[in-house]
């Protein structure tokens, strides 16, 4: 199989068309079109405001586009609950890491697998999950508002992987982390993406995304401003001047 | 001048005396204690079912009121008018209750999802002045009685005595809270109700279907409530305004227990009906209405939070 890898990298597995999406009377996302292959990780970029998050949340259900198509492995999500996205193989980890804070880092877990019947691989994957992440088997018992902020990005990502995932898409999964702690988030992330799965990022700190990614989207103001491979982008003189700070 | 001066009474009967009137004083105490623990576990039921409601859907519920006294009729036509068995006519009523309050849920609070608060309040508002006129146009507003299959005689325990019945009440109360507790606590629909309480966004990312918990919750709390009304019935009477103050009750225990707090509600239950109980009993009878709201007042002055609340919470 050695066109394996290539191949499957070509594949399209998230297709957005058009998409426009409104707060009431307001725009955040004004006609967006990107793609995302098998086995990517894609960085969107872009200012506050920019539509980032709103896109996500587009993809994962959370909000209905006003306009607009989203395809994910060839099936029409547009319209589809948020409920089916997941089934269909789409996690989303929330900006501000949203862990269940009443609730103990288990039951976070559980939370993430909440669709699943299979109780014995559910079973299996959160031991798995454990034996990566020790410092948070040893705080299973306790709820999760107990948690670092680390600590609870990292139960967030872990809860993500817990639907066993085709894609995952982090909404700024460094924001607020200690600098050595945004490192590690990144190469867990790194490594998720290394077990082939999908990756969409949004990421403030653009310079860490660009680096990481394969490839990336520039919004601003809701719509396309560039895009290209992370090292393209990393000395585009735009990006430079705009996101880089240079 | 020696008629004046007190008749010397023997020790030993003066202490007979105080000793039996201070056993009396403990009787009467025990009583008081025990009546409290039976009306406790019905209030604390009033209280669950509204925490919930509130503490996950949002929802100010004025027509929780109206389902106790639903709880109430339902068990008066079963027993009284088609003679079934009291204790399956128990969970028919309740079940009724649960199905009243799903139809509630989908004919008027899932149109009004993300309305505002106050539009929201008018409507239940609405929904319970319509609900208790409609009973008092089906059942008139004679009051009705239930009967029992339990003995009239009390089960007495040396001074103490308290009915069958009202044993009844507190046993079937208590199972209903742990039952409920379990339900939120022990199972995968209450993890998913405690996750839409602290984050129905995120919950629905983890593939909750939030119309369904929304669902469940209200005709969870509105079971709990018809099953208050179904259990106090056969001990007070029924009529179409008895709701009323189960509400406004069940509103305070709400507030004394902390928001979506179901130990809260359990505890602030069995607190209010302490209060009363005691209140009417050496304080003044007429004012045991009143006694639980003066408490709360004071209390809300301390705590405005509550007196259990870890800002806001379930389970």
């Amino acid at each position: 199989m050695s066109f394996g890898p290539i191949s499957a990298k070509d594949t399209l597995v998230l297709k957005i068309e058009g998409l426009v999406c409104r707060y009431g009377k307001v725009s955040a996302v004004r006609g967006l079109s990107l793609e995302v292959r098998k086995g990517e990780m894609v960085a969107l970029i872009g200012a506050n405001g920019a539509g980032k998050s709103t896109t996500l949340k587009a993809v994962s259900g959370l909000i209905r586009p006003a306009e607009g198509r989203l395809i994910f492995d060839g099936e029409d999500i547009t319209r589809a609950s948020a409920r089916h996205i997941l089934r269909l193989g789409i996690a989303h980890c929330p900006e501000g890491r949203r862990v269940f804070p009443y609730m103990t880092v288990t039951e976070n877990l559980q939370m993430g697998c909440h669709l699943r019947r299979d109780a014995a691989a559910v079973t299996a994957d959160m031991q798995s999950l454990f034996d990566r992440f020790p410092i948070l088997y040893d705080r299973r018992a306790q709820t999760a508002g107990t948690l670092s902020g680390g600590e609870q990005q990292m139960l967030a990502i872990m809860r993500a992987l817990m639907s066993r995932p085709k894609l995952v898409l982090f909404d700024e999964p460094s924001l607020g982390l200690a600098p050595t702690m945004v490192d590690r988030v990144f190469d867990i992330i790194k490594g998720i993406q290394a077990e082939g799965v999908t990756v969409v990022m949004v990421e403030q700190n653009a310079f860490a995304a660009l680096e990481l990614s394969d490839r990336a989207y520039v919004l601003e103001q809701g719509r396309l401003k560039l895009s290209g491979t992370g090292a393209e982008l990393l000395h585009n003189p735009e990006v430079k001047a705009a996101y880089l700070g240079a | 001048m020696d008629l004046w001066k007190p008749q010397p009474v023997g020790r030993l009967p003066r202490f007979r005396q105080s000793l039996s009137r201070k056993s009396c004083v403990l009787d009467q105490l025990l009583q008081h204690c025990l009546n409290a623990l039976v009306l406790g576990g019905t209030y604390a039921l009033l209280g669950i079912g509204l925490t919930l409601i509130f503490g996950i859907m949002r929802v100010v519920n004025f027509t929780h009121g109206e389902l106790y006294s639903f709880g109430a009729y339902m068990m008066f036509m079963f027993v009284m008018l088609l003679h079934l068995d009291f204790f399956l006519s128990l969970v028919l009523a309740m079940l009724l209750g649960i199905a009243l309050g799903a139809a509630i849920e989908f004919l008027l609070l899932r149109k009004l999802r993300g309305a505002d608060i106050d539009t929201t309040m008018l409507v239940m508002i609405g929904a319970w002045i319509a609900m208790q006129n409609l009973e008092q146009l089906v059942w008139s507003g004679v009051a009705k009685s239930i009967k029992t299959p339990f003995p009239s005689s009390p089960l007495v325990m040396g001074a103490l005595s308290v009915s069958w019945n009202r044993l009844f009440v507190l046993a079937v109360a208590l199972g209903l809270i742990l039952c409920t507790y379990a339900l939120v606590n022990r199972t995968r629909l209450g993890r998913a109700m405690r996750a839409t309480f602290q984050d129905p966004d995120t919950a629905a990312l983890m593939g909750v279907d939030i119309g369904t918990i929304y669902m469940s919750t209200f005709a969870l709390g509105s079971g709990l409530a018809a099953a208050a009304g179904a259990l106090l019935g056969p001990i007070f009477v029924v009529t179409p305004t008895m709701g009323d103050l189960a509400s406004l009750k069940a509103f305070a225990i709400v507030i004394l227990g902390g928001l979506g707090n179901i130990v809260g509600a359990t505890i602030g239950g069995f607190i209010l009906a302490f209060i009363e109980e005691l209140g009417a009993g050496y304080i003044s009878s007429g004012y045991r209405d009143a006694m639980g709201f003066l408490l709360i007042i004071a209390i809300l002055l301390v705590r405005p939070t509550g007196l259990f609340s870890r800002k806001e919470r379930i389970g």
